[in-house]
């Protein structure tokens, strides 16, 4: 027997049962842009000021954000994150069966897709697409690590086969490593590829001058009929903020990409200016390092994060546009649980944990900011005021922010401030990095090991059942926030700023954007 | 010695200069902490990607043995491939190179454009009201931050009168005419005060020649006086001034291309040590090095041609 799923009850699915509780950051979502006298029109070239160059349009290996974003607009996975960012909806595959043992998915894929070169696709470039992902050895593979095999029994189905019961697959497939490409590259090799890149999304390749500006244009074999709306989509390469600021009410740009914190107040009440602050994943952290005394004691890390004053935090970082962390997930993702204890300001608290210490009269130690991050150096100079109650002596060190990572990485800091966005619309991806000393990245590189934490994580993977996986992350996220193996910070909204002839521009909670439903209005 | 053997000498200077400047800036990039495959890799740099990378790219061998595979692909012309892009660093830096020679030409274009008139202004009327306030006023744009007076004129120009584009390089001899003219006064405007005050002291003093006076004696008119006689013999110090100020703002040029949003060679220079894209960084700063002591060749070439007095054998 096979269960089937339809398309209206995966959406369900994936939001009915999950547990909404706070919604957003203090942002205000939504798609763009005040009411457009008429309708969408078609035409027009969108030029979006991005922070910085992408890096490669090799969705399998990179993991730049600015290179992500625009290459999205080419691939097209089978399935993509809903606007809430907490499911999937059907995307190049418009449904799915799953065996009774749950090992074996059989996908419908689209009728009518072709990619922007007029060729349809077929489920022999979706199992290419896939297997190649399944081979990047610098890249995405670890979320395929469950499919064993894919198959193509006729063009429009497509058959994968998992080692074992895995809940996450329809979230892993909607990752852009998992993004459609035509078989065998079109008779190209790799590298040849990726230099002009083909696939069915609603843009197509035109040129990228590296380091100055990457274009795309309208792919007339779209398959949704209408869109998309623009003609062409330029990303300008502008690291420097104000520059952004100024093309965006100078018209040279219509978008800004991360316009700084300090500017979002004024730019909400500029002419021909609107600020959005999109809902987002994006989790800042205070890393302990359980390597080093006394990161080992449960009461020190405790106390530190009972210490820390989160709304403080987000007035000086965010100047107001964030929301104090209680979980090691942020809303935004599937099984997220409000109510999780996550420790907050409480002096009298953490000073009854500091007595309960190895360290009752307080030390001396270290935290590692990247030079030049302004944010980042805030944030140490609070902490340092703060922790000096508990008898604690924190020490600045700003370093080069490569240096810092790479100290990170190799556990060679006391403490360390980190953040985290998701990939997936599901918490497995980083509950394993965070709590799980044996994944590659050693609990987040924190070296944490709570095995009941790491046992309900695994578990969660393999648990089909949603309401059993919502208890197993409840118990997850409690562990997490008891232990305080990290400080949960803030979570930030997505800052864009875009001019007021810009419709339809929407951000998911993972940073995706449909730019087929933008347009410009006269 | 004759001319061409002057430039031929002075190229060939170019060389040791060159490899100078290749071997501090390879063990400097090199012996600074940090690793361009943590940077790709970001938190999903594993040991075992990370060592992959460095195979691939070499960075597993001891660095002399990496600094002579650099050097023996300079000599072939190759400056290796961008680690961060994963093409060819030579034809990155030269994509780049254009719009950095473009604003440093620019710039001193419009620098030598204000700097005479008003040098000449201020000399044929010393201490009057008008000498003081052209002695003062550009100082002003000396003591201000090039990037300040930068986004002041773009608020000005760009943002009010739309007279010009907010940033960027346009397209087309035109179009780079148009875009670049911000950037290219921002810099001229910090360049011009020095050029002003060298030129006016020597014009001052050729004023006070003999020669000049005689020729005042024998008729000369005053413009044919000022151009033939005055200029010509008092701009050769600006020239040296000239030289050695472009010379630092050949180096300088990051700021300027930072505000603007220039994709010149000094923002891929800043982004590539960041990247820790070696190859880039060492192509780039050959680059400016060959610049800087080309840029102070013409100064000295522009000698000869201003002042036939000028020999090529001191």
């Amino acid at each position: 027997m096979k269960f089937r799923m339809s398309t209206a009850k995966t959406l369900i699915t994936a939001g009915a049962l999950v547990v909404l509780a706070g919604c957003g950051s203090g942002g205000s979502g939504g798609a763009s842009g005040p009411a457009a006298t008429g309708g969408p029109v078609h035409g027009g070239n969108l030029v979006f000021a991005a922070v910085q160059d992408a890096q490669s349009m090799n969705n399998t290996t990179v993991f730049d954000n600015n290179s992500i974003w625009i290459f999205e607009q080419i691939f097209q996975p089978l399935y993509t994150v809903t606007d809430n960012g907490k499911g999937v909806k059907p995307w190049l595959a418009t449904s799915y069966t799953m065996s009774t043992d749950k090992k074996t998915y059989t996908f419908k894929l689209r009728p009518g897709v072709k990619f922007s070169n007029g060729k349809p696709m077929t489920s022999a470039d979706v199992r290419f697409s896939i297997d190649q992902n399944r081979k990047a050895t610098q890249g995405w593979a670890y979320l395929d690590s469950a499919i064993s095999s894919v198959d193509a029994p006729d063009p429009s189905t497509v058959v994968i086969h998992l080692k074992f019961p895995w809940a996450p697959l329809l979230a892993d497939l909607s990752i852009f490593a998992n993004g459609i490409v035509p078989n065998n590259y079109g008779g190209q090799t790799e590298a040849q590829f990726y230099q002009h890149p083909i696939g069915t999304g609603p843009f197509k390749w035109d040129y990228w001058h590296k380091g100055q500006a990457l274009k795309l244009v309208r792919n007339t074999f779209y398959w949704q009929k209408g869109l998309p709306y623009l003609n062409s989509i330029t990303w300008t390469d502008v690291a420097n903020d104000n520059t952004r600021e100024l093309q965006l009410k100078g018209g040279q740009a219509q978008i800004d990409q991360t316009p700084a914190w300090s500017t979002v107040s004024s730019l909400k009440s500029t002419a021909g200016v609107v600020m959005h602050l999109f809902n987002s994943t994006q989790t800042n952290y205070l890393a302990f390092n359980e390597l080093r005394k006394p990161f080992q004691d449960v009461h020190v890390r405790r106390a530190i994060s009972l210490a820390i004053d989160r709304n403080a935090l987000v007035k000086a970082v965010l100047f107001g546009n964030g929301k104090p962390a209680n979980s090691l997930f942020p809303p935004q993702v599937p099984f997220y649980q409000a109510s999780t204890p996550g420790l907050q300001l409480n002096i009298a608290q953490a000073k009854a944990e500091m007595a309960k210490s190895s360290v009752p009269h307080g030390f001396t130690t270290t935290i590692l900011v990247p030079a030049g991050n302004s944010d980042y150096v805030t944030i140490a100079t609070i902490l340092q005021s703060e922790l000096k109650p508990l008898g604690i002596k924190l020490n600045i060190t700003q370093l080069d922010p490569n240096v810092v990572n790479k100290d990170e990485q190799s556990l060679k800091y006391d403490m360390v401030l980190t953040l985290w966005t998701m990939d997936i619309p599901d918490p497995d991806e980083l509950a394993t990095f965070a709590v799980d000393p044996k994944s590659g990245a050693r609990s987040f590189f924190t070296n944490y090991d709570n095995p009941t934490v790491v046992k309900d994580t695994h578990l969660a993977e393999r648990t089909t059942d949603p309401a059993a996986r919502q208890t197993l992350y409840n118990i997850v996220q409690a562990g997490a926030a008891n232990d305080a193996f990290m400080a949960f910070l803030y979570y930030s909204p997505y800052p864009y700023a875009t001019t007021t002839n810009v419709h339809g521009f929407f951000v998911t909670p993972l940073g995706n954007m449909h730019m087929e439903n933008v347009w410009l209005s006269k | 010695m004759g001319r061409m053997t002057f430039v031929v000498r002075r190229l060939l200077m170019l060389v040791p200069v060159a490899i100078g400047v290749t071997i501090v800036v390879f063990f400097m990039i090199h012996l600074i902490p940090g690793d361009p495959a943590q940077t790709i890799l970001g938190i999903h740099a594993t040991p075992k990607a990370i060592a992959i990378l460095h195979r691939q790219w070499g960075l597993n061998r001891p660095l002399v043995s990496q600094y002579w595979l650099f050097m023996d692909r300079l000599v072939h012309g190759n400056l290796g491939l961008s680690l961060y892009y994963g093409t060819s660093a030579a034809s990155l830096i030269l994509s780049r190179l254009p719009a950095t020679l473009w604003l440093i030409a620019y710039a001193a274009v419009l620098a030598v454009a204000v700097s005479v008139p008003l040098a000449m202004i201020a000399a044929t009327r010393k201490d009057a009201v008008r000498d003081h306030v052209v002695r003062a006023v550009p100082l002003l744009g000396l003591g201000m931050p090039p990037f300040w007076v930068g986004i002041l004129l773009v608020y000005a120009l760009a943002i009010h009168v739309h007279a010009f584009p907010v940033s960027g390089y346009g397209t087309g001899f035109g179009g780079h005419l148009h875009a670049m003219f911000l950037p290219a006064l921002t810099v001229a405007i910090a360049l011009a005060p020095v050029v002003i005050r060298s030129l006016r002291a020597s014009m001052l003093n050729v004023l006070g020649a003999e020669y000049i006076t005689t020729a005042r004696s024998k008729g000369v008119p005053g413009p044919r006086l000022f151009l033939r006689h005055v200029l010509r013999n008092a701009v050769i110090p600006a020239v040296t001034v000239l030289g050695i100020n472009i010379g630092f703002l050949i180096g300088g040029t990051v700021i300027i291309e930072n505000v603007f949003a220039i994709p010149g060679i000094g923002q891929l220079m800043i982004n590539s040590i960041f990247q820790r894209d070696f190859p880039v960084v060492q192509g780039v700063t050959l680059v400016f090095g060959v610049l800087v002591v080309l840029v102070n060749l013409l100064a000295d070439l522009s000698y000869a041609a201003l002042d036939p007095r000028v020999r090529f054998d001191r």
